[in-house]
């Protein structure tokens, strides 16, 4: 029988500092079976780990089209175990169980116009959609992409920013930014109010809660319907499969069920 | 207990470790057996339930050596857990469906034997006055045994089998005149229950009504009805930091306990001791029912039992 706690070596290929308090590190299976037979959706977590150290869910941030040569997770450094992680370097190894969760539909994006909202470090899993609807595998009408964070020190992907503005239409708003920067103040909702969105659009949220609270309420504004207003959650988790009840909201397991939901199908048991 | 059964364990005893309910000062409780005549065959609810023995407070899950997670070669013990009654095997069914594909769980479970017990068969559930779900005349072959033991009201007694395990072990012990009862899977054929329906039904539309209020001022959030409930399984996964024995382990944990819902940067979902006990309620009421068909509360009473500050769960069914 297998053991669903065994977890898998993995190799960090680079660890490159994204933010000041975030890591990506681009992975491989040390096992080239298991490395071959790695497939995942966007919108999935694997639990990342080290023995000694526990585990931790993590959002896959890398495009499933890459998971035979590598997947990237971005761990932001907010305990012990993830401070660990950020300690490590390229050569070192840690441990993976999954891909857990549903991970996104994407069909459901299909002609239709897609919203992404990004809070804080909650934009990670965003990260492989717009990856795939770059190289064309993302069949959406259009992309909208509205990020907010805090400042420019903790702004995740930068590098990629420039390139997505090219064929999607990126919005980048600071909380706190430095004087040096040019573009907007304010939080994520902000945004919201200023650009044009259809009443047919899909929207992605993933952030903390106070921002889907704001969010929601303004998307409902704008006439979205409850089908069409999508989130990522994040919980405290233990086992990954739907049994341990850490994750659990209403009927559902965040682990398994989610972390994606329809606002349709979770309005009852999340309090905004 | 008739000779025949007396026989028959105490040869058990040379190859299992016996558990069995024995009068412990003024309760039962189940412990190991030293003498086969400490058996408490009264039928009364045992004070602690059988869940340890098939997942243990603390298990090991593995060994930390050279930076690797190696699984623990700790062989299970033989155990037979005697005198199981109608209602914990209830329990012990929704534990085998949950863990249906924990290794470490059916790891051991291939070790243990478990024979049922009726005090009074058919009238267990009068006696323990079950509130929630209905008594089905087919039960047995909704339960998870070996062997089930039979005691009518009116002197009788009839043994069943419910596993070739069972089945074997009868006959190797000499006893020829049983009846086998294939298991038919945990729900009846006439569908799930329906007491369990309608009580999935009032708490899902519970959510805001004033009990949740008013057991946010009496409930302490102690954590003792979920220690002591048969069916609560959930757990924690931890390292342990001691640098001579680096291991992975498996911890029951309790949605009443503070960091259950903790995540790292400090936010809880819940937060209240009135959002713990619902979610508490939720799970057993809503969630089981929901994911396997069968109740989340075998209606033991042993809560209401624990409970310090006298909080009654057939009560509180009734207010939601
Ligand atoms: S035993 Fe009683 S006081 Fe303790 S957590 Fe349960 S309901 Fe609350
Ligand atoms: S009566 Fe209480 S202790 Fe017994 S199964 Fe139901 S919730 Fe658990
Ligand atoms: S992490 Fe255990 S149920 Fe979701």
């Amino acid at each position: 029988m297998l053991n669903i706690y065994q977890t898998n070596k993995v190799r960090i290929i680079s660890a490159s500092q994204e933010s000041v308090d975030t890591k990506l590190l681009r992975l491989e299976f040390i096992d080239s079976e298991i490395k071959k037979n790695f497939h995942f959706l966007p919108g999935q977590f694997v639990q990342i780990g080290l023995p000694g150290w526990g585990e931790c869910p993590i959002s896959i941030c890398s495009s499933p089209n890459d998971s035979e040569t590598f997947f990237e997770l971005a761990i932001r450094d907010i305990g012990v175990l993830t401070n660990k992680l950020n300690s490590l370097s390229a050569g070192d190894c840690v441990d993976i169980r999954g891909p857990f969760g549903n991970g996104f539909d994407v069909d459901l994006f299909k002609g239709k116009p897609l919203l992404l909202v990004g809070g804080g470090c909650g934009f990670v899993p965003l990260r492989p959609l717009i990856i795939d609807y770059l190289a064309g595998r993302l069949e959406s009408k259009t992309l909208q992409i509205l990020y907010g964070c805090a400042s420019e020190e903790t702004m995740l992907f930068k590098k990629n920013h420039a390139a997505w503005n090219r064929r999607a239409e990126l919005k980048v708003i600071l909380e706190k930014p430095s004087t040096n920067w040019k573009g907007d103040r304010g939080l994520v909702t902000d945004l919201l109010g200023r650009i044009k969105i259809s009443a047919q659009t899909v929207a992605v949220l993933v952030g903390p809660p106070v921002m889907y609270r704001f969010v929601i309420k303004e998307l409902k504004h704008k006439k979205l319907s409850d089908e069409n207003i999508i989130l990522s959650l994040e919980k405290r988790m233990h086992c990954g499969i739907g049994v341990c009840q850490h994750c659990a909201i209403g009927p559902f397991y965040v682990c398994k069920d989610g972390p994606v939901f329809r606002w349709l199908d979770i309005k009852d048991y999340y309090s905004l | 207990m008739n000779n025949e059964i007396q026989v028959f364990l105490n040869k058990l005893s040379e190859e299992f470790f016996l558990f069995a309910p024995q009068q412990d000062g003024a309760v039962i409780n189940i412990k190991e057996v030293r003498d086969i005549g400490d058996v408490d065959w009264s039928g009364r609810m045992p004070t602690n339930t059988w869940k340890a023995l098939f997942l243990p407070a603390r298990e090991k899950m593995f060994d930390i050596s050279d930076g690797r997670l190696v699984k623990s070669k700790t062989s299970q013990p033989k155990i037979a857990a005697i005198g199981v009654n109608v209602v914990d095997l209830k329990a012990l069914t929704l534990l085998e469906l949950v863990f249906s594909r924990d290794v470490y769980y059916q790891e051991r479970r291939c070790n243990t034997l478990i024979i049922g017990y009726s005090s009074s068969w058919p009238n267990d559930y009068k006696k323990y006055k079950i509130f929630s779900h209905n008594f089905e005349e087919d039960i047995l072959e909704h339960l998870i045994f070996d062997i089930f033991i039979a005691q009518f009201a009116v002197g009788r007694m009839k043994i069943y089998s419910g596993s070739e395990k069972g089945q074997h072990i009868l006959e190797e012990g000499g006893i020829k005149d049983y009846e086998h009862i294939e298991f038919a899977g945990p729900i009846s054929e006439k569908g799930p229950d329906k007491k369990m329906l309608l009580l999935k039904k009032k708490m899902e539309s519970s959510q805001g009504k004033r009990i949740w209020h008013e057991l946010n001022k009496i409930c302490i959030a102690c954590g003792k009805c979920s220690i002591n409930c048969p069916t609560c399984f959930c757990f924690d996964l931890e390292d342990s930091v001691d640098p001579d024995n680096p291991e992975r382990v498996r911890k029951w944990g309790s949605c009443f306990y503070n960091d259950f819902s903790l995540v790292a940067g400090g936010g809880k979902e819940l937060d209240t001791v009135s959002k713990k006990i619902f979610f508490w309620y939720y799970h057993k009421f809503v969630r089981i029912p929901f994911e396997y068909m069968m109740p989340g509360c075998v209606g033991c009473g042993r809560c209401s039992k624990v409970c310090p500050v006298g909080i009654k769960i057939e009560e509180v069914l009734k207010k939601v």
